[in-house]
């Protein structure tokens, strides 16, 4: 810590203390939930209801291809409702972490999708002929033999998950990015008592990059080596 | 909302659509501008630096790994942000596209090198072989052989790429880029039509990706290596 | 005994002299200080904010002096201290309000969706806005200045603006005016306000447009940069409500009339801008004697400078 210029030390404490948090819990959220529906939506694509697979399908294409930060945008911008009694009107932060969510879980159905359709013919033959039903098949042969080949892309989803969370910078969330670059405007308008050099972008944005670097980095390594040693 | 679906709908003023066509329709070529450049070049870098990766040239590999892993570790707005402030620190002066394509290109080269990489390696060893012992030089293999087909291998992951690049120019908002995003926000905030904007956005972005992906499969099919490989 | 009646009554007739003078030269708006209770009479509070027990209030997080957020994550300025005595007269403390960021772009979809009570976010009236929300009486009076590099000569606006590149944030009346008023310039917007500084810094702009009191403050920080002249838009800010809100505009204008009867603003703009500015924007806040007035009869967006 006493690397850091006088100007820049509060700036970096802000940034740490108010807004990393915030992004590590959007993150933990939106992951758990993309998680849990994702792979639901993806074991039931494969089963043979076409208008299941058609509408799980239209989900998917529709929240992978949009850009997450239209997504962000309209889901925020949606007018409150009522569901029966209750009224609903979803915060900045719910907002971020249902199309966070709405995203990560379509990319964990494609995956699962893959996954589930890659397990070869004969594993379900053989536990159809041991009595299981459609079901039984899936949550006990299928399932956890798809897990192990899921668990690379899943650590690979925590990373653009975690990357993702800065588009809600845009919605005005206070997360990492957007503390940094609160700072740096005060740093700039002159109007704070704040000062700074002028290459204080560099510091404050290399400060931004560098912290989800050391986050994202030892995630990308893992996945890799899981990739390798579980597949 | 739910319960009275068309009722609700019609409550919006869809109008400021029609009325703000023009200004949308710019917002469009802008994203495609942008895009385009930035794919292109992309996947210039991709190829280029897939090579160095796969060939793991001296120094420029390692080069070639600091910048994959920099760019795919960290998220792309911030690496937009540092673009755009930082290289006026350093005297660099540039207009927003300037700035756009060139932080999408950066971004999108990155994955473009792991996804030609992989294509490249991916080539079997005994195609290259016989490139030597046609007499090619290992530059020659390279355009003859390798790039032919680990290109083609690689077709798919780098069309999701260069899909994420056009997905990506919605950021640019950010920087003052006028694509689409920033039409919609600029007009939402001038007409208070809020609800109505962002919807025609999402289907906006809706029929550019779908349509993208639907001519890419197409070509697709004519450009895939045949299954024999 | 006579040398001291006379010293007294000297005295007396002095004091009675420096009494008369400097008591009635006292400015009546002191006497008026000591007149008032310090809290106004406030219609009843509106019963979801009452219900709820604090505000929920927007604000800026971009722009000081008005609305802006230190290394400990206070939100400050003058639109904060005005949000804060609202809190205070509604509930007794300064904290019951939490604050929401918005921007130029973000503030009027934030109100109309519900997500806050108010917003005092330096929300120049124009007649467009006032068709969507409801106008408090005003807080604070700004006008529109531009923002050039040192070597840069404005001079008349209507023959400087053509082909010039000028920046400012979405959906601000700058963003109405010049598209209304100079189709010849071109427009971009940016996402915050230094932001646009930063783009005229770098030559990526001419110049940026914007409110007076936040443009100062850059100008004086920053050698390469000054403002010119011009002065434009003059225009008062008032406290953005929902439309159909009866009690709570009565609330908001009552609570806004009090502050300004008992000389609040001027006590905010004190406490909020540095104080080599002070004479300068002493006139935008409204005091006792100086109520500001929204330019009803002719809409300030339209008036185009020949």
């Amino acid at each position: 810590m006493s690397l850091l210029p006088d100007w820049f030390r509060p700036v970096a404490e802000f940034m740490i203390r108010e807004g990393l948090p915030v992004t590590l819990k959007l993150a933990a959220i939106s992951v758990i939930a993309s998680t849990v529906v994702g792979l639901l939506l993806g074991t039931v694509i494969t089963a043979r209801f076409p208008l299941l697979r058609s509408l799980i399908r239209l989900y998917v294409e529709v929240w992978r291809g949009l850009p997450i930060l239209v997504t962000v945008l309209f889901i925020y911008w949606l007018p409150d409702f009522a569901v029966g009694p209750v009224h609903v009107q979803l915060s900045a932060f719910a907002s971020a972490a249902v199309a966070l969510s709405l995203w990560g879980s379509a990319q964990v159905a494609e995956a699962t999708r893959g996954a589930v359709q890659s397990i070869p013919k004969e594993q379900h033959e053989a536990a159809a002929a041991l009595g299981f039903g459609w079901i039984g098949r899936h949550a006990y042969v299928i399932g956890p033999q798809a897990l192990r080949r899921l668990l690379p892309p899943m650590v690979g989803l925590l990373v653009n998950i975690i990357q993702n969370t800065t588009i809600a910078y845009v919605i005005g969330i206070n997360e990492f990015l957007q503390a940094g670059t609160r700072q740096f405007e005060n740093l700039t308008s002159g109007l704070t008592g704040q000062q700074a050099p002028t290459y204080a972008p560099f510091v404050i944005f290399g400060f931004v990059l560098a912290v989800f670097f050391l986050i994202c980095f030892p995630l990308t390594r893992l996945a890799a080596y899981l990739e390798k040693r579980l597949v | 909302m739910f319960d009275r679906p068309v009722h609700f709908l019609a409550s919006f003023e869809w109008s400021v659509i029609w009325d703000y066509r023009a200004d949308l329709w710019h917002g469009f070529t802008h994203t495609i501008k942008a895009g385009v450049v930035g794919i292109v070049l992309a996947y210039v870098v991709g190829l280029v630096l897939g090579a160095v990766r796969a060939y793991r040239i001296p120094i420029l590999n390692q080069l070639a790994l600091t910048y994959v892993e920099l760019i795919r570790n960290t998220p792309i707005l911030v690496q937009i942000f540092f673009i755009y402030y930082g290289l006026p620190v350093l005297g660099f002066h540039l207009e927003p596209f300037t700035v756009a394509w060139l932080s999408i290109t950066i971004w999108g080269g990155a994955f473009m090198t792991e996804n030609f990489r992989a294509g490249y390696e991916a080539v079997p060893a005994r195609l290259r072989e016989a490139g030597y012992a046609l007499g090619f030089t290992p530059f020659k293999s390279f355009l003859n052989v390798t790039l032919p087909i680990g290109g083609r291998i690689a077709l798919p992951s780098t069309i999701n790429s260069a899909i994420s690049v056009l997905k990506n120019t919605s950021l640019l908002l950010i920087i003052g880029y006028p694509e689409l995003t920033y039409v919609a926000n600029n007009i939402q905030s001038n007409t208070f039509r809020v609800f109505e904007m962002f919807t025609a956005l999402a289907v906006a972005y809706l029929v550019i990706v779908w349509s993208l992906s639907a001519l890419i499969r197409f070509l697709e099919r004519h450009l895939a290596l045949p299954e024999a490989f | 005994m006579k040398r001291l009646l006379v010293l007294t009554i000297v005295v007396g007739l002095v004091a009675a002299a420096v009494a008369a003078t400097f008591g009635s030269a006292a400015p009546t708006r002191g006497a008026t200080h000591a007149a008032l209770p310090p809290k106004p009479k406030l219609p009843p509070l509106p019963a979801a904010v009452k219900a709820r027990g604090k505000w929920q209030i927007g604000v800026k997080c971009d722009t000081p002096p008005f609305g802006w957020q230190d290394t400990s994550g206070k939100n400050r300025g003058y639109d904060v201290e005005v949000a804060r005595q609202f809190a205070k007269w509604a509930f007794g403390s300064a904290s019951k309000v939490d604050f929401t960021c918005v921007t130029t772009a973000s503030r009027i979809g934030t109100l109309t969706s519900g997500r806050v009570d108010i917003i005092i976010s330096t929300l120049t009236w124009t007649a467009d806005r006032e068709k969507v929300i409801d106008y408090s009486v005003p807080y604070y009076n700004a006008a529109g200045r531009l923002l050039v590099p040192n070597n840069v000569t404005v001079g008349k606006l209507a023959s400087w603006m053509p082909n010039k590149k000028l920046v400012s944030t979405s959906g601000s009346i700058y963003d109405r005016w010049i598209k209304n008023c100079f189709k010849q310039t071109s427009f971009q917007v940016v996402s915050s306000p230094a932001a646009g500084v930063l783009a005229v810094k770098n030559g990526q702009a001419d110049a940026m447009m914007y409110d007076d009191a936040f443009l100062v403050g850059v100008a004086a920080n920053d050698s390469s940069l000054k403002l010119a002249s011009n002065v434009f838009l003059k225009v008062p800010w008032g406290v953005g409500i929902r439309k159909n809100e009866p009690d709570m505009k009565r609330w908001v204008d009552a609570a806004v009339r009090g502050m300004r009867n008992r000389d609040m603003f001027w006590s905010i703009l004190k406490r909020t801008i540095p104080r080599r500015f002070w004479k300068q924007f002493k006139v935008n806040a409204p005091s006792p004697k100086h109520k500001l007035q929204y330019p009803r009869a002719s809409p300030p967006e339209n008036n185009c400078p020949s």
